[in-house]
């Protein structure tokens, strides 16, 4: 019998019979989606801890210096070097975290003070603070958005000028803006801080990262979605007159191109601050610390995670594998007399393999490209639900999935094919 | 000589308590062109003798050669081979595959033999048109009544116009007026292309159309002898000519 003729039997039987291949595609299709999605989901939480750390700024050092020495300018300095390393850098910005700020718009204030320290971005997840309190405020220049991943939502960054001239301006985060200002635009409005009149000029989108947290009120926990990142306000670094007590900056941002030229950039860097400070003589310190490091820890630390992950998935494979193997298996009995006729009017073992051959395989096909159409939308879904990401199926498990659940489907279809071909006709008819 | 079978023994479950011989050494010698009606009472062995027969089957011992070749001996290709080249049988209980409506039913064994597609057409309507059913070609076996499962099922067997036609009980789900067509059909096949048939029945007027008829009774052949010509023509052709 010819290939096209056992095609055309198969793809006939399979018509023929809607239901009992409908059953059986279905069966693929709940095995290769639970697979899909399972995985996916154990997949999307490594996922989301990757984009935790990338609003956390993958690709950021952190340079921590400073010269007894006060002929040097470390912040220009840093500055100009990084602009000749430009293949390996981004951006750099001071970050200087300072206390003792006070701003007020209105009737409302906030404030920050030095008996409150201990809150840091990215420091935890649960913060004891109340998001109405204690923004941060930083000393940066224009490149503090760039640098830390936030982008405008309104206004401007701040500028070079104003870094120049000391001009009295700040940039607010989404949580401050909301909190002081509310429905008003706050770009353009004066705000007070620590008593002297400062201008509003940009506003940072809200970087919320997702991730849930609480702060305590009182004896019940609140759910706050906005980030602690989002509560910060950022002057121009040459203000330490008013902000820092004159202290020269020690503490810059640098951001990579990307996470190779990292480690590049972090090891030009120290080189240099190590020709400028002269720390052998204690007259400074300088150090660079690369964030990706701590990811790389994390990453160990997952790692038992990722295994209990990968017995899911062998769980979910074995349990989609015996749905398939149950629904191939129920409909043995009819088939072994359809074979035991086929054997009777003259059919050879080699056509009745070869045509259940060719119908498993049909079905298990369609049901498997089925199987992963439901498994990508499950995927999107439950992505969407548990990590707020839009989440897609690995190709790897994707196509492992698909050739395991429709391999078991054929092996599965043809074993009653094999076994009942090999019967005297008359015991196939028999079969019940 | 085209069947031969001896001393054939079909035992099931042999040497235990429910041991059945089904089929008690049996010896028949069936010759190209006969017309043979079998005949015997419920769980005589009827069918067991006629799956043997037919090669759906095999004896526990005993020989069968057909067609002078010795069937025990054939490779499973081979038997296929002569189930469809040689054989046309149809079954007692019909044995249609439900997946498949009337047309494709019968269109099958052709599809095995490797018929082409055109000729496939023309033999599939006309074994359908001769049961009467080609009114059904598109009906499936679960849109049918008995009598007509019946009936696909001998266009089945006979669409490919084989040399041998075996068929258990052909006329047990049919009315008397079908149950005549049908053996009309089968008359008329063994008359003008000289088809053997070999005919299973426990009603003596449709044995009594045969040439020869032989009883069959617990396994063993208990009368085998040739029929009076004159009734064979007046029940096959309600009295009508003959050759
Ligand atoms: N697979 C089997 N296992 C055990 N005994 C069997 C088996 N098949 C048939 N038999 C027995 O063999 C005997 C002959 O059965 P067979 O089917 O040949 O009878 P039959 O003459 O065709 O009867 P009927 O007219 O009712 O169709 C019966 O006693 C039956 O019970
Ligand atoms: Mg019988």
């Amino acid at each position: 019998m010819k290939l096209t003729q056992a095609l055309k039997m198969a793809a006939k039987s399979i018509s023929g019979n809607k239901g009992r291949s409908a059953l059986t595609m279905l069966g693929v299709i709940i095995g290769l989606a639970a697979v899909i999605i399972l995985v996916s989901y154990a997949q999307g939480q490594n996922l989301a801890m990757e984009k935790y750390y990338e609003s956390m700024g993958e690709n950021k050092l952190t340079v921590y210096a400073y010269a007894y020495n006060n002929d040097v300018d470390l912040a220009e300095e840093l500055s100009n070097y990084c602009q000749q390393i430009s293949d390996c850098v981004a951006g750099i910005t001071p970050n200087e975290y300072v206390w003792d700020v006070n701003i007020q718009y209105g009737v409302q204030s906030l404030g920050q003070s030095n008996n409150s320290y201990g809150v840091s971005i990215g420091g935890g997840v649960y913060v004891t603070d109340s998001y109405n309190t204690r923004p941060q405020f930083y000393l940066a220049n224009d490149q503090f958005g760039l640098c830390n991943n936030y982008t405008l939502a309104k206004g401007r960054e701040l500028s070079y000028m104003d870094i120049k001239r000391l001009n009295h301006v700040c940039v607010l985060g989404a949580a401050t803006a909301d909190t002081l200002f509310g429905m008003v635009d706050p770009v353009g409005k004066e705000v007070t801080v620590n008593g002297l009149p400062f201008t509003v000029i940009g506003v940072y989108a809200p970087k919320g990262n997702g991730t849930t947290e609480y702060n305590e009120n009182g004896d019940n926990w609140q759910e706050v979605e906005m980030s602690r990142m989002d509560r910060i306000v950022v002057f121009p670094y040459t203000l330490t007159r008013i902000f820092n007590g004159n202290q020269s900056i020690s503490d810059f941002t640098v951001k990579a191109k990307d996470s190779k030229s990292a480690k590049e950039a972090a090891t030009l860097i120290r080189a240099f601050l190590s020709g400028l400070v002269d720390m052998e003589n204690g007259n400074g310190y300088a150090d660079v610390y690369n964030e990706g490091v701590y990811r790389e820890e994390e990453n160990e630390a997952n790692k038992l995670q990722q295994y209990f992950l990968g017995g899911i998935a062998a769980i979910s494979l074995i349990v989609g594998g015996v749905g398939i193997m149950n629904i191939m298996l129920v409909t043995v009995t009819e088939r072994t007399r359809e074979i035991g006729i086929r054997k009777a009017i003259g059919a050879e073992r080699g056509s009745i393999i070869t045509q259940f051959l060719i119908e498993a395989a049909m079905i298990c096909g369609i049901g498997g490209i089925l199987g992963i159409i439901v498994g990508y939308l499950g995927t999107l879904i439950v992505g969407k639900l548990a990590f707020k990401i839009v989440l897609i199926p690995g190709v790897g498990i994707t196509v492992g999935a698909f050739a395991i659940s429709v391999a078991l489907g054929i092996i599965f279809g043809i074993y009653p094919a094999a076994k009942a071909s090999r019967l005297q006709p008359v015991d196939a008819l028999r079969a019940d | 000589m085209l069947i031969d079978i001896k001393n054939v023994y079909k035992i099931y479950n042999e040497g235990q308590e429910s041991e059945v011989r089904a089929l008690d050494g049996v010896s028949l010698r069936i010759d190209r062109g006969e017309f043979v009606a079998i005949i015997g009472a419920s769980g005589s062995g009827k069918s067991t003798l006629m799956n043997i027969l037919g090669c759906l089957d095999v004896p526990t011992y005993g020989d069968y050669s057909l067609d002078g070749t010795d069937v025990t001996e054939l490779s499973d290709r081979e038997l296929a081979r002569i189930r469809n080249k040689e054989i046309g049988f149809i079954f007692q209980g019909y044995n249609l595959i439900s997946a498949l409506n009337a047309y494709e039913n019968v269109e099958l064994p052709l599809i095995y033999r490797g018929v082409s597609i055109l000729k496939r057409e023309d033999m599939v309507m006309e074994a359908l048109e001769k049961v009467k059913m080609a009114d059904r070609a598109q009906h499936k076996p679960s849109e049918m009544s008995g009598g007509q499962q019946q009936r696909v099922a001998i266009a089945r067997a006979i669409a490919a116009k084989p040399p041998i036609i075996m068929a258990d009980e052909p006329t047990g789900a049919l009315d008397s007026r079908t149950g005549k067509h049908v053996l009309e059909i089968l008359h008329t096949l063994h008359e003008e292309a000289g088809t053997t048939i070999i005919l299973i029945t426990h009603d003596n007027s449709i044995a009594a159309t045969a040439h020869r008829i032989v009883r069959i009774s617990d396994g063993r052949i208990v009368a085998d002898s040739m029929n009076d010509a004159d009734l064979q023509y007046s029940v096959a052709h309600e009295g009508g000519a003959g050759a």
